[in-house]
């Protein structure tokens, strides 16, 4: 659940993004951007949190009236050191907001922190991550919460999809990348696990509406609509006027324990009435036409 | 033999309805309360209550009524019942203060030998802990049923008594009270009658938290839990009365507050009681059905929409509003257009600032793009769906009782949405009512 301590929408002073040069990052920045919102992006680049005295670098960046959006991550944190370097990075963070001081945090987390067998998931649904990548988001909102004084967001965003995403996991992106080569696209078995999808810019979006109600608490980033595999396929292969093969192949392993996992986004239609998901055939088009 | 006089102290919905079975009764009643205005109101024939036959049965038993400000007049009566509201915060937890204040005012006017009745809900403990003599000290519960108020008190099913030792018979005048209405008393020491409130309410609470359960579950799969219910009532371990209309979670604030009471407890004392946490999640969930459906169907889409709201209060024949399904529904639609209509509450409590009051149901229909009825008053089932099909803009009806005749519904072309059935059945066919 969200509380907005801004009543109305207001143009925040200046946004710092920790990771501004990633698939989420880079969308929330260009959002903001096109909202006329000033903004100080960070890369690896300007800034790495693994370094010595990235702490001390942040924080001399930060002003007091900043808000801030943490969405730098080693992601997915698969292993062990993986989890310790993002833990480290998050440490980074806490320190020189703690130090500094600043009006807002946004931190863009994971669905991966809750149980998985919450169905349907909401905001209040019990934290238990099942893996390494979603205790290392559940740690980092904890480390955050525990270390800055400024009112903290976690907007946990469930499967993202997007043009820019670099990585190949089984869903929209493999798809698209396996239809634009031509190749059949390769579903597990029949398919038929459902999943929610959620546009990497409806996450940019709602990053927006956080950061001009300077709201806190927790936001869960779904659509509200789960979709199985199967129909994914199918949705991707008419965007390639249906010259493409959806295949079945055998499932890589076992039958996933969790085969379907639904939202409930009451929560968000309260926090923000007027905004729009966007319907996941609709995104998929738009997906494809910028990739 | 003159009967002796019973005193009702706290002129709540509770306070009144009681004090007017007790005076049809032929009890002669002494209706207290420290408002001096709501005493005045009350003597001049205004109840700020709405309940079926209550005014009518104040009236022709007026003779037997004595309405007073002034504490001191209790020293009269015999029994003494204490009947105000306890205030729930948002988590449901009791402020007990008023009760305790209540009982200091009334104490200090009271004859000796007195009776004092702690009638309003009070949590296990709280009368046991009480300064009053324990031979004349008792607790109550009450079976309150907003809407059939005047009914329940007048014919309840049993009396439950809490007492310091229920081997030692009640007092006189305060048993031949209680079986001058006919049902049987249990008395039993006051932390079980306590208890007793609660476990009543957990039981009607683990009722309703399965229709809305297998409700929510049938608008998924083709099934109608309308057709459902006759089957469950019918069977004998389960019974005719059995709370299986579904619903929008729990309203009305007492249902909660003893869930908020049985988790406080265990919190004290580490009982288990997972089952209440899952009631809880269930309602928060039901209750934001109409939200739900409305942005599905059209709100999403349609940031210019008009919809109209029927019914305020959070049940029908009741002006309550405490914890109305309706008014959480309306504080989540601030950015569209509202026309809205109550036979009772006036609009101004639904506190919107795009909402318009309307005389009539139909009024309020003018130009909407969905009409949803939220309190299924009885004036509701009456609307010919094809006036409403006339006045509206749009076709849709979220209708989550089943109040309107769904087969007129689908005549008139409109979608219709209503728990406990899928919303494409309800558009095709009409189920059967």
């Amino acid at each position: 659940m969200l509380e907005h301590l801004n009543t109305a929408p207001a143009k925040p002073g200046r946004v710092v993004i920790i990771g501004a040069g990633g698939f989420v990052g880079g969308a929330i920045r260009r959002r903001l951007e096109e909202e006329g919102v000033a903004t100080l992006a960070l890369t690896r680049r300007e800034l790495d949190l693994l370094q010595p005295g990235a702490a001390r670098k942040l924080a001399a960046l930060l002003r007091p009236t900043d808000s801030v959006v943490m969405v730098s991550a080693i992601a997915p944190a698969k292993t062990t050191p993986l989890l310790v370097q993002n833990l480290t990075m998050a440490e980074a963070v806490c320190g020189a907001l703690a130090g500094a001081g600043v009006a807002h945090l946004v931190y863009i987390s994971s669905d991966a922190v809750y149980a998985d067998d919450q169905n349907p998931v909401t905001e209040q649904s019990y934290c238990a991550p099942s893996t390494l990548h979603g205790m290392m988001h559940a740690a980092r909102e904890l480390m955050l919460k525990s270390a800055i004084a400024a009112p903290i967001a976690m907007l946990r965003p469930t499967l993202i999809y997007g043009a820019a995403d670099p990585h190949n996991g089984y869903g929209p992106n493999r798809f698209r990348r396996q239809a634009a080569k031509g190749e059949p696209i390769a579903i597990f078995g029949d398919g038929d696990e459902q999943r929610d999808h959620v546009l990497v810019e409806d996450v940019a979006a709602l990053a927006a509406l956080i950061l001009a109600r300077r709201s806190r608490g927790t936001l869960n980033a779904a659509t509200g609509v789960a979709t199985s595999f199967h129909d994914i396929a199918h949705m991707m292969a008419k965007q390639f006027d249906n010259r493409i093969a959806v295949q079945s192949v055998p499932r890589p392993g076992p039958r996933p324990h969790l085969a379907h996992r639904f939202f409930d986004i009451t929560n968000c239609l309260k926090a923000f009435p007027g905004f729009r998901y966007t319907a996941l055939a609709e995104g998929l088009v738009r997906a494809g036409r910028s990739a | 033999m003159t009967a002796p006089v019973i005193g009702f102290a706290g002129m709540t919905h509770l306070g009144i309805n009681s004090a007017a079975a007790a005076a049809a009764h032929g009890y002669p009643t002494v209706w207290f309360d420290p408002d001096r205005t709501l005493v005045g109101r009350l003597e001049s024939g205004e109840f700020p209550v709405v309940e079926p036959g209550l005014m009518e049965l104040a009236k022709v038993h007026r003779e037997r009524i004595s309405f007073t400000s002034d504490a001191m007049a209790l020293r009269r009566c015999a029994v003494v019942y204490i009947a105000c509201d306890v205030p729930t915060d948002e988590r449901g937890d009791s402020d007990l203060s008023s009760v305790r204040r209540l009982i200091d005012t009334v104490s200090a006017g009271l004859a000796r030998d007195a009776v004092l009745v702690v009638l309003c809900q009070v949590p296990p403990g709280f009368t046991r802990a009480l300064d009053w003599p324990v031979a004349q000290r008792y607790y109550q519960v009450e079976t309150l049923v907003f809407g059939r108020a005047v009914e329940r008190a007048l014919h309840p099913e049993r009396f439950i008594v809490g007492c310091a030792d229920p081997a030692i018979p009640l007092p006189g005048p305060y048993r031949g009270f209680l079986e001058a209405f006919g049902c049987p008393v249990l008395p039993m020491r006051y932390e079980s009658a306590e208890l007793a409130k609660i476990a009543i309410n957990c039981c009607l609470v683990a009722s309703v938290t399965v229709a809305n359960t297998l409700a929510g579950l049938s608008e998924h799969i083709g099934a109608d839990w309308n057709e459902i219910v006759p089957a469950l009532c019918l069977d004998r371990r389960i019974g005719h009365h059995a709370y299986l209309a579904p619903g929008l979670g729990l309203a009305g604030g007492n249902l909660e507050r003893d869930m908020a009471t049985v988790l406080r407890l265990a919190g004290e004392t580490g009982a288990e009681t997972g089952l209440i946490r899952a009631f809880m999640a269930n309602s928060r969930h039901r209750r934001d059905w109409a939200l739900r459906t409305l942005h599905r169907e059209l709100l999403t889409a349609n940031p210019d929409s008009v919809v109209a709201v029927l019914g305020l209060a959070y049940k029908e024949n009741t002006d309550s509003t405490r914890n109305s399904p309706s008014l959480a529904l309306i504080r989540h639609l601030k950015p569209w257009r509202l026309r809205i209509h109550d036979p009772v509450v006036p609009a101004r409590a639904a506190d919107h600032p795009r909402a318009v009051a309307c005389a009539s149901p139909l009024e309020a229909a003018a130009q909407a793009d969905a009409l949803v009825v939220m309190t299924p008053w009885p004036e509701y089932k009456g609307l010919a769906p094809a006036e409403l099909a006339r006045a509206m803009r749009g076709r849709i009806i979220v209708d989550p009782y089943r109040v309107l005749d769904t087969g007129a519904v689908a005549a008139a072309g409109f979608s219709y949405f209503t728990l406990g059935v899928s919303p494409s059945r309800a558009a095709r066919k009409a189920p059967h009512a």
